[in-house]
Formats: structure tokens, C-alpha cells, sequence
């Protein structure tokens, strides 16, 4: 039972070979399947996405295929020259193989840290593969043990709580602090800038219905309006939409700010109250600052949001150590599991020459006393099955003990020596 | 099964409340896939051993609910520890039984204090005594829910103000639901608090006019007291009622709640460590029908 692993990600490809390198679902579905062919009997994985490419390959019977040999499957399949991919991809083997996926699937070598994309595409990384009939065993229960420890240290640990995009921190920790709901609140988009429609889609997905977008320009605000699934409104009426509004998304192009302390204290006047939140993500800032200290207001710069990303970043650094600890343990976990497995025919042929050589003795002992009915037939067999799972279970216990730190090589052979066990 | 249920004592379900209570104060120090189990675990086992304590008491006959301040205020605490385990099953990321959990505590712990010789009964007592307790139960449960929820609501306010993110596993509602809970708990605990003391009021006059002993003096510590309370809850409610539509009425609705808690908090205290005849059975009452000092008895607002 071997595992092999050859890839490369954003840290060793460049861009540009990383774009060539890159497989569409369908070219991954023709790669696995010249795979089959080309390696028959053995199991493999195509993980594309846009920051790695990487290949795992398994034999449980035969040796999964050298890595050289992968590494050039790799660069036919792309049409790449092989030389142009050794120097940049990463070749791993058994637990190395193992503790490198259970690290992709836990956002561990993400490009931001914990980001949890990365899990739904080694699903689906594997969904192909076994669409094209390259998974087995191996890999089918690598993969499983690799969700197992991404699930585990997405609970276990901090690493993808905290949001780490300007948006989703504007409205998972900002403006969901301040309302509960917003299904029944009115968005007000203000100008056009490009985070206006990422932390719309954010809104949209917390609930958000009634969106109005504001610009200067009014074919703009209509266009957008249209883009967005929103309603235009008419810039000049901007002291009535802030009034209306409970949640201001504002990303003008303006050099000055475009609603000061005197237009909002208009604002204020008819708003009877009610709270409002205002994410400004222009640069320079559409909202003077000083509205920020009026009661009632939530205001909220890209600076402000930025920091409160670096503190989430910070945040995931700091559950990096226990992160990696639930990988380790779930490696060594699985390579244990691995190892004993490599055990069972010896196992197996040792129970059968126990059972067999008992129920000879059995017979014999039966045959002596045809006197015995069922039940005392029964204990008697009973007795003899306890006794011999007795005698085996130390051996039994040594051989998974051993197979904790690696094959059990040694032990496998000692017993197949003190037993006359054929390979 | 009968004999179990006989021997449960306050300490195991204060015991079990206090560990749920160190669960909880742990997510401000570390993460734990399983603290949550663990922290309704034990609030739960807490919540069945006070359930079987107070059905005992009632079903052994050594008393019913609301029928002596010391099973007064287990009542109270049964009341907040059920809301507190049914609130932290519907929003396993809020830590609100840090909040509540310890005046579930300090609830129990009042009970220790209080006496647990029952209210004697009238005819008058069987019917506006009844009012006057449970109305009295509801007001005091109704503050300790918009006090919680006023206090959260200005440190969940005061994070949004320092544009931090959220501290991890110390997750807040929203500001729109704790201004919501603390300005409805708040009304609610007034009209209760009214109600309960017109049929307090109601109870002692029909008491008085029978010429019945338990009667209690117009100016025993506890009648003048809970005026108080009731007048500061009413004027509480009005102001959050005034200020309703202000941008900072959210936030004075937050102080006025967990002041009010604060006052009802120093009501409990000054009964429990004062003197007063209400509830007190004539027979441990001074000859003269002044307040008996030394015993620390009465409990219930």
C-alpha cells in the first residue's frame, strides 16, 4: 500500500504556468481516465482549483506509479514539457501524502488561511475521480479522513470563524451587531464603487430585499440598479433615501464628503430615531467622520474595517498550532489504520489455522464422547473459541500497538516463522 | 426512586448550575468542541434535580410553589435557569447563561437565606395571596431577563462603538433584539410589579378588615419598599416609553433596565437581612405585633 502525491500551489508555481497547469472539470475527467489506462489497478485524485493543481495516486496491490512518472503524466495531459514542471512540483509520499491533504482540506495551505471553498472542491475533486472510476479503497478512505479533519478543526478551532474580506466582516460583525434582521430594512447603495456589489451580495444573502442605489449620474444608478436585482433612486432626494434607509453602503468616487454633519442633521430630523448603520468604503470617505459620534449611528470606514481584518488574520495565525495538531493527530490516526490493515492476511491466516486446527480437535473429542447433547456440545465449543481468542489476542494487540509508528514488518515476520505462515 | 428524589438537596442543582456556569465563563479563555455539551449537560441536570425538588416539596406536602418565600425563590430561579438552558439551545454561540446563570445562583442562594415557614392562609390569602405571589414572581423574572438584556446590550454597543470584531465565543445578539427584550421585559415588570402590589395591598386590607392576625402594617419595611420598586418601575417605563423614538432611546431603555434590576436586586437584599412581619407567621412575631428583628426570614418582593 503506497500513496503518492505530485502538485504545486500559488506559494511554488508561478501564475502563468499555474494557469496552463490548470484542468477544467472536464479536462480532470479525460486526465483520470488516461490515468486508468495508463495505470491500471491503481486508485487516483485531480485536485484543480485556481491557487494548486495536484495529483494523489494510491496502490493498494501494486505500488502507486513513481512521482517522476506522475509528473510527466501531469505535463502530457496539459501538454507541458516535463522539464518546465519538475523543478516546481512539490512530490510527496505515504504520510507525507496524507498529512498534505488533511492540510488542503482544513484551509491549512490556503491562500487565506482557514478560507473553507477549498473543502467543497476537494468534494468535488473527488466526486470526479470517482465519476471516473479511479478511486478504491485507499484514496476513498483518505479522502473521507480528510473531511473528518477539516470538520474537526473548523469546530475545534478558530481558523475559519473569523471573516477576513472587508465586506463579510462589514455585515457578519458590524451591521449584524446592530440588526437582527434585514428582510425588513432598506439598503441604500451609494454610488458605484466596486465593494458595493460584493457586500450587497453579502446583504442579500443575510436577507436583504428593498435596495435603492443612488448616483450621481442617473443612467448609472439605473444600470446598476439592474445589474444589482435593485431599485434607482434620484440623487437629488438623498436627504429623504438617507432618512428611509437603515443600512448606507457608500463607495463614491467624491473628493469631498458627500453627506456632512449639516445633511445628516437634516436626516436626523426625520428619521425619528431609528438606528442606522453606515459602511463608507469610498476612498475618500463619502460620510464625515463626526456623524459617527451622533447617537444612533453605526459608522464604519474601510480603515475601520480593515483593522477588524487584520485582528480576524491575527486571530487565525494564533489557532494555526492547535489546527495542526488535529492534522498530525489524524495522520498518525490514519497511518495506523493504514498499517494494520497491511496486517489482515497474516491475521487472517493465523485465525483460520487456529479455527481450523480446533475444530479438528473438536471432532475428535466428540467422536469419544457421543454421550454429549447439544447444549454441552455448545459450551464445549464455546470454551474452546474463548480460549484460542485468548491466546491470540496478545499477538493481536502487539501487531496494532506496532502499527501506530509503521508497518510491522518484524512482527509480521515472526509470526509468520513461529506459526508457519505462507505469504 | 421515591427515596432519590428525597434526597435532593439545593446543592445539587446549585452545584450543577455553578459548573454550567464555569463552562460558560471558559469561552472567554479557551475553544472546546465539546464545552456546549458539557455546559447544557449540567444545566440541564440542574434544571431536572430543581424540578424534582420543588415536586417533591409539593407533592410530600412540606409545601406548595409560591407558598413560603424560600420556595418563592426557587420558583424565580427555576423559571430563569429553564429560559436560560431554552435560549442557549436556540443560540448555542450567545453566552447568555454567563449572564443568567448567576442570578440563578444568587436566586438559590436567597433561598437558603429565606424562610421556609409557609404563608399562613385566609380566604383572603387563598385567592388575592396567590395573585400577589405569582404576579410578584413574574414582575422580578421579567426585570432579570430585561436587565441581562440591558447590560448586553452596552457591551455588545460599546464593541460596534470600538469597531472591534466580536471576541470569540462571546458572540452578542443584536442590538435590535436586546433594545426589543429590555424595552418589553421593562414593560411587562412594571404592569406586573402593579399588579402584584394593588393585590398585595388588596390582601392586607381584607386581612385588616377580618381583624387577621398575619395582617401586615402599612408601614412594615416591605410594603414601603416595594412601593418603591413599583414607582421606579412605572417611572422606568415611562421614560423608555418618552424616549422610544430617539436615537439614544435604545440606550437609556438598556440603563433603565439594568438599573431597575439593580433596584430590585437591593429590594431582595434589604428583606432578606431586615426586619418586617410580612410573611412572618404570628407566632414568631413580637408579642406587641412589631417586627420580630433577629431572624433573617422574609424573602419574597
Amino acid at each position: 500500500m503506497t500513496l503518492a502525491l505530485v502538485g504545486g500551489t500559488h506559494r511554488t508555481v508561478p501564475l502563468d504556468l499555474r494557469e496552463r497547469l490548470a484542468f477544467s472539470a472536464d479536462q480532470a475527467a479525460e486526465a483520470l481516465a488516461r490515468f486508468r489506462d495508463r495505470f491500471p489497478g491503481r486508485e487516483g485524485v485531480l485536485l484543480s482549483t485556481c491557487n494548486r493543481v495536484e495529483f494523489y495516486a494510491a496502490g493498494e496491490t501494486a505500488a502507486a506509479p513513481p512521482v517522476e512518472q506522475l509528473v510527466s503524466f501531469l505535463a502530457e495531459c496539459r501538454g507541458l514539457d516535463p522539464r518546465v514542471l519538475e523543478p516546481v512540483l512539490a512530490r510527496e509520499q505515504d504520510d507525507a501524502v496524507v498529512r498534505h491533504l488533511f492540510g488542503v482540506a482544513s484551509g491549512l495551505d490556503s491562500m487565506v488561511l482557514g478560507e473553507p471553498q477549498i473543502l467543497s472542491q476537494v468534494k468535488q475533486a473527488w466526486a470526479i475521480a470517482q465519476e471516473c472510476r479511479t478511486t478504491g479503497p485507499l484514496t476513498g478512505e483518505m479522502f473521507q479522513a480528510a473531511l473528518r479533519t477539516a470538520k474537526r478543526v473548523a469546530t475545534e478551532t478558530a481558523l475559519g470563524r473569523e471573516r477576513t474580506s472587508i465586506p463579510s466582516v462589514a455585515v457578519a460583525d458590524f451591521a449584524s451587531g446592530v440588526f437582527e434582521r434585514f428582510d425588513d430594512k432598506r439598503i441604500l447603495l451609494l454610488g458605484a464603487g466596486k465593494m458595493a456589489a460584493e457586500t450587497l451580495r453579502y446583504l442579500r444573502d443575510a436577507g436583504a430585499r428593498d435596495v435603492v442605489v443612488l448616483n450621481r449620474t442617473a443612467t448609472r444608478a439605473v444600470e446598476l440598479a439592474a445589474r444589482l436585482g435593485a431599485r434607482p433612486g434620484r440623487f437629488d432626494e438623498l436627504v429623504a433615501e438617507l432618512a428611509a434607509a437603515d443600512l448606507v453602503v457608500s463607495t463614491t468616487g467624491a473628493m469631498e464628503p458627500v453627506v456632512t454633519p449639516e445633511l445628516f442633521a437634516e436626516v436626523e430630523l426625520i428619521r425619528e430615531g431609528r438606528p442606522l448603520v453606515v459602511l463608507d468604503l469610498a476612498v475618500p470617505r463619502d460620510f464625515d467622520p463626526r456623524i459617527g459620534g451622533r447617537p444612533g449611528v453605526w459608522l464604519y470606514s474601510v480603515d475601520d474595517l480593515a483593522a477588524a481584518c487584520n485582528a480576524n488574520r491575527r486571530s487565525r495565525q494564533r489557532e494555526m498550532p492547535a489546527a495542526v495538531a488535529i492534522v498530525e493527530e489524524e495522520t498518525r490516526r490514519f497511518m495506523g489504520d493504514l498499517h494494520h490493515r497491511s496486517t489482515a492476511p497474516v491475521i487472517e491466516q493465523l485465525k483460520a489455522g487456529w479455527s481450523e486446527t480446533g475444530e479438528a480437535e473438536l471432532e475428535r473429542l466428540f467422536r469419544r464422547l457421543p454421550t454429549l447433547d447439544e447444549a454441552a456440545r455448545g459450551e464445549i465449543r464455546q470454551a474452546f473459541e474463548r480460549y484460542a481468542a485468548k491466546l491470540l489476542h496478545p499477538p493481536l494487540a502487539s501487531l496494532r500497538s506496532e502499527s501506530r509508528s509503521g508497518p510491522p514488518h518484524g512482527l509480521l515476520d515472526a509470526l509468520r516463522r513461529l506459526f508457519d505462515l505462507k505469504d | 426512586m421515591v427515596d432519590f428524589v428525597s434526597r435532593i438537596s439545593i446543592v445539587c442543582f446549585a452545584a450543577s448550575y455553578a459548573v454550567a456556569l464555569a463552562c460558560e465563563a471558559s469561552r472567554l479563555v479557551f475553544r472546546s468542541g465539546v464545552r456546549g455539551a458539557v455546559m447544557i449537560g449540567f444545566a440541564a441536570a440542574g434544571l431536572v434535580a430543581h424540578t424534582l425538588f420543588l415536586v417533591w416539596r409539593a407533592v410530600d406536602g412540606q409545601a406548595a410553589p409560591l407558598s413560603s418565600p424560600f420556595d418563592w425563590y426557587l420558583l424565580a430561579a427555576w423559571l430563569l435557569a429553564a429560559i436560560s438552558i431554552w435560549y442557549t439551545l436556540a443560540n448555542p454561540r450567545t453566552p447568555v447563561g454567563l449572564f443568567m446563570l448567576p442570578i440563578v445562583l444568587a436566586l438559590v442562594g436567597a433561598a437558603t437565606l429565606a424562610s421556609r415557614e409557609p404563608f399562613l392562609q385566609s380566604p383572603a390569602t387563598m385567592v388575592w395571596g396567590r395573585i400577589h405571589g405569582s404576579f410578584n414572581l413574574a414582575m422580578s423574572v421579567s426585570i432579570a431577563i430585561g436587565g441581562i438584556a440591558g447590560l448586553m446590550w452596552l457591551i455588545q454597543a460599546g464593541r460596534l462603538a470600538r469597531k472591534q470584531p466580536p471576541t470569540q465565543g462571546f458572540r452578542m445578539p443584536s442590538l435590535e433584539r436586546l433594545a426589543h427584550v429590555a424595552d418589553r421585559a421593562l414593560t411587562i415588570g412594571a404592569w406586573m410589579a402593579a399588579i402584584g402590589f394593588v393585590s398585595g395591598i388588596v390582601l392586607n386590607a381584607v386581612n385588616h378588615q377580618r381583624r387577621i392576625v398575619e395582617s401586615v402594617p402599612w408601614n412594615d419595611p416591605v410594603v414601603l419598599r416595594m412601593a418603591a420598586v413599583v414607582v421606579w418601575l412605572i417611572a422606568a417605563d415611562a421614560v423608555a416609553r418618552a424616549v422610544r423614538r430617539r436615537p439614544d432611546g435604545p440606550r437609556v431603555t438598556a440603563w433603565l433596565s439594568l438599573v431597575s434590576l439593580a433596584v430590585l436586586a437591593g429590594s431582595i437584599t434589604w428583606g432578606l437581612l431586615g426586619a418586617t412581619q410580612h410573611g412572618v407567621p404570628p407566632a414568631q412575631r413580637a408579642v406587641d405585633g412589631t417586627p420580630s428583628v433577629p431572624a433573617p426570614r422574609e424573602a419574597a418582593p
